[in-house]
């Protein structure tokens, strides 16, 4: 117990495990795919929670963990070249120790859908984050109803996980549909157009009464994907989002990543449409 | 509570031989005609008839830069955390900071507790004294409970104007760092006369919204006009935070020695009003107009605190008041537009 202000005494916050850089390759012309391991034991994250990586000397920067739970024994991340942290996290090679805190943060509440139907909207590297959820769907099949996923990114170069888009296309009882906001001629057969152009194309196959809808995008989505689901007929309690902020400490001490007083670190990133239609600064 | 008695140079003799012991004893100083929180080299230079310090001694428990980790550049496995070791004693606090104090306590405590926070928190004993001289823009009563700078404090010092001080104790630390004083057993009245006093000296000004009710009374307000009215003439410079006695935000950084052989982690004071404040990476920022982070610097001293920590953000010092060039940081000229009485 302590002197000062009777609090229970903790080890620091802010120290990190050991994780090792297992595979990496490239995913656009900024993004990179990351796989690491922790010594002998798994990260313990949930679907849509992140953890903040870091290299000492260099600094910590947030990241959503991309790999389900499901996967066993490593955890995959992709990480967008964007400053000087995760510039040094893309030098790495295999072999390489990263600082690894966490999980953080909320999680997509898989077991509370069990039994619904499942629509996923993701745009750019929203992927990232839902493709933890997505993977862990189709790992408990049995537990969820019709899965839709639509993903769209600004163009074909920016496509991630190609391989697996592909595979998902191709699986039986999954609706998979992808669009790109440009292209240049020839470069692209699909759909073109922002993300709501996929709605006229599912609208009847999704059912807002059995389903929920989990959309993780850039800001500027948001507004205008719920506008569709709300034409739909979804309930606010039904629309699941994950929201971006700059989740600098992750043990909600430092601040920068408040929306209102909600610290998004601890009571998100992951939120109900209904938990957070109060908030001013949501949205 | 136990009340001791303690002559001025009773006091003054105590605090010296304190000095020269193994504890840092920081207290108010004079400097260039202004008052300061310093660590006391001279018991002399101990001033507790302050009208209000430049700072509050929060520096001391957070410090604008403070080490959390250590570290081998690139090797993870190398870090190990770094903890204050250095005991201290802050003697005279005012009512308004040592509440700052226990929302601090809540803040880095309540959940997820911050063990750097905890180790400074560990070693410090805190001796409040009740103001003798009015604040120029103190409205501490309007926004702290009486027994609010009790859930931090160890001992409380009440100047009795008779050149002496009524000395309560409130934690056994407090019991026993007064123990090598030669505070007595208070006299007989002195009790009375200590409830008087510390109620002798009136704030400056008032706030015009109860405190509890604050977090309704801004409820819907977000878009009000003021703050673009305020934004227009804020620098975004961050002053109204540095002064302030609760403000904890902070941002994180990695330096290296020059040998390259080792390096610190580090966090440093950060400020919701500076502008790259809420930029994630990518470069989006999501508090980007200034009436946005002037609205949420007020949201969080007089809402967002209180209803998440049960103490208020904001402890009616006046700092920022004094602190901002053109005038717009002050809570009660707020709420006072946001009323329509004008500033």
């Amino acid at each position: 117990m302590c002197e000062g202000c009777g609090c229970q005494h903790q080890e620091s916050l802010y120290m990190p495990k050991t994780a090792t850089l297992v595979r990496t390759n490239p995913l656009t012309d900024k993004d990179r795919f990351f796989e690491f391991k922790l010594d002998g034991q798994d990260l313990g994250h949930k679907p849509g929670q992140f953890a903040e990586i870091s290299i000492p000397g260099i600094g910590e920067a947030p990241i959503s963990v991309s790999s389900s739970p499901t996967k066993k024994g490593s955890f995959e991340m992709v990480i967008r070249k964007v400053g000087k942290v995760t510039s040094a996290i893309h030098d790495l090679k295999p072999g390489d120790a990263v600082g690894v805190r966490g999980p953080f943060g909320t999680h997509f509440p898989m077991d509370e859908l069990k039994g619904k139907d499942l629509l996923f909207i993701g745009g750019g590297i929203g992927l990232v984050p839902m493709r933890s959820a997505i993977n862990y769907a189709f790992d408990n099949r049995k537990n969820y109803g019709a899965i839709t996923i639509l993903f769209g990114c600004v163009d074909p170069s920016q496509r991630l996980f190609v391989d697996e888009l592909k595979q998902w296309g191709a699986l039986q009882g999954i609706t998979f549909m992808e669009t790109v906001d440009r292209c240049k001629e020839g470069e692209w057969k699909g759909n073109v157009g922002v993300i709501t152009t996929l709605f006229p194309k599912v609208k009847n196959a999704v059912n807002p009464k059995t389903a929920a809808a989990i959309v993780v995008g850039p800001p500027i989505m948001y507004k205008f994907v719920i506008l569709e689901l709300r034409s739909m007929g979804f309930k606010e309690a039904d629309v699941i989002v994950s929201l971006e902020r700059r989740m600098k400490c992750g043990v909600g001490k430092c601040g920068h990543c408040q929306i209102d007083g909600v610290y998004v670190c601890q009571d998100g990133p992951v939120f109900t449409l209904e938990s957070i239609s109060h908030l001013v600064e949501a949205l | 509570m136990e009340l001791l008695q303690i002559s001025k140079k009773g006091l003054l003799d105590f605090v010296g031989t304190l000095v020269a012991g193994p504890l840092d004893i920081i207290g108010v100083v004079q400097k260039d005609g202004r008052f300061a929180y310093d660590k006391l080299d001279d018991a002399r230079s101990l001033r507790l008839d302050f009208d209000e310090a430049l700072y509050s001694p929060k520096q001391f428990l957070f410090p604008p830069k403070e080490a959390l980790l250590s570290y081998a550049p690139k090797d993870p496995a190398s870090s190990e955390p770094v903890y204050s070791e250095k005991p201290q004693a802050i003697i005279g606090i005012h009512p308004g900071d040592l509440a700052a104090i226990a929302m601090l306590d809540k803040a880095f405590t309540k959940v997820n507790i911050d063990a750097h926070y905890c180790a400074r928190r560990e070693k410090t004993i805190l001796v409040g004294i009740y103001p003798t001289k009015p604040g120029a823009y103190r409205f501490t009563s309007s926004m702290i409970k009486p027994q609010e700078p009790y859930l931090a404090a160890d001992a409380f010092l009440v100047d009795l104007g008779n050149d002496s001080y009524a000395v309560e104790i409130v934690t056994d630390r407090g019991k026993e760092f007064f123990s090598t004083s030669t505070a007595t057993a208070a006299e007989a009245d002195a009790k009375a006369k200590a409830e008087r006093m510390k109620t002798a000296v009136k704030d400056t000004v008032a706030l015009s919204v109860k405190r509890d009710d604050l977090p309704s009374f801004l409820d819907g307000k977000e878009h009000h006009p003021v703050w673009e009215a305020r934004a227009a003439k804020c620098f975004s410079c961050g002053s109204c935070v540095t002064v302030c006695p609760t403000c904890y935000c902070f941002d994180v950084l990695d330096e290296l020695d020059l040998s390259f052989e080792y390096g610190l982690r580090f966090r440093t004071w950060d400020a919701c009003v500076l502008d790259p404040f809420a930029v994630c990476a990518g470069g989006h920022n999501f508090r980007k107009k200034p009436a946005d982070r002037i609205r949420h610097r007020l949201y969080r001293k007089q809402k967002f605190l209180l209803e998440k920590l049960g103490l208020a953000g904001c402890v009616g010092c006046g700092r920022c008041k004094k602190a901002c060039v053109p005038d717009i940081a002050f809570p009660p000229d707020i709420d006072n537009d946001l009323l329509g009485k004008g500033a």
